[in-house]
């Protein structure tokens, strides 16, 4: 079993995120796209059948919401990520390092990585009763809720851009976690924030998606 | 468009994944022939008919899987992961 132990960690540093704009809503607040760098991302690495996949408690697809806030999400067979508030990548880490230390040696167990990934990853939420429509314009999976509801976790195409995506619904509004590899991150917002003027939002000068 | 069944992700269009080509048996490297080894590298039957063929899920779990397509009608059937 390999897993970090140490507490010090480079999230906790300033963290910069690839897109320096405040969130943008259409008029009627029918759909807001909002920058979510800072959101703490921890991935997770392990065997499926697994004591440590069993602790994390989501398979293949599927997230949950612990009581401490945090979102654990199924992002792969094999792999979870952990999402929570900015600046507790340490805390979390740390809590699993200890939680997985207990199978440590134990038939089967194999390898569990706990890496921070905070950085290289950039991430936006969208959300409003719209959030779907403008998905689905640049998406290449169907948004449906029969096919993505609530807690769901894929791994999609969204302008062209590789992402992983969570339906994280908040108060009754659809809403989705939005992350790619951060080089991509402001890319990404201006797609995304572009399929939604349709829906009323405008974009800030210098944010056009063909004004680039 | 062709829908390939992913068996983790479910139905996928193929854009999302990667054709890695028919299955072949890899020999041993080590009792190969050189003929043998190029064959196994380079000749494929490539029959307009069924054949059980790799794909990499590159856009969803990113896995590979075998599948059975008829390169002739884009049918598919037995899926099931490497």
């Amino acid at each position: 079993m390999s897993i970090r132990k140490e507490h010090g960690n480079v999230s906790e540093t300033t963290f910069n995120s690839p897109v320096d704009i405040g969130p943008l809503s259409a008029p009627d607040g029918s759909v807001t796209v909002a920058d979510a760098a800072s959101t703490t991302k921890v991935q997770v690495r392990g065997g499926a059948d697994t004591g440590a996949a069993a602790e994390l408690g989501v398979g293949y697809g599927r997230s949950q919401r612990r009581a401490d806030g945090a979102l654990v999400c199924g992002t792969r067979p094999d792999e979870w990520t952990i999402y929570a508030g900015a600046g507790q990548a340490s805390a979390i880490t740390a809590a699993l390092s200890e939680v997985f230390g207990h199978f440590q040696g134990e038939p089967g167990e194999g390898f569990v990585t706990v890496i921070d990934i905070t950085h290289g990853r950039a991430m936006l939420r969208i959300s409003g009763s719209n959030a779907t429509a403008a998905l689905n314009k640049i998406c290449n999976l169907d948004l449906s809720d029969e096919l993505t509801p609530d807690g769901a976790v894929f791994s999609a195409s969204v302008g062209n851009v590789g992402c992983d995506l969570v339906r994280d619904d908040e108060g009754g509004q659809t809403s989705f976690l939005i992350g790619c590899e951060r080089s991509f991150g402001k890319f990404l917002f201006i797609a995304v924030a572009d399929a939604c003027t349709e829906f009323g939002l405008s974009v800030p000068h210098g944010w056009e998606l063909h004004g680039h | 468009m062709i829908v390939v069944p992913c068996p983790n992700c479910g139905p996928r269009n193929s854009g999302d994944l990667r054709n890695c080509g028919e299955l072949v048996p890899r020999p041993d490297p080590s009792a190969a022939s050189l003929i043998e080894w190029r064959e196994y590298l380079y000749m494929r039957k490539n029959p307009a008919d069924w054949v059980t063929e790799t794909w990499y899920c590159r856009g969803g779990c990113r896995r590979y899987f075998t599948i059975e397509r008829n390169t002739a009608t884009n049918e598919i059937r037995g899926q099931e992961a490497s």
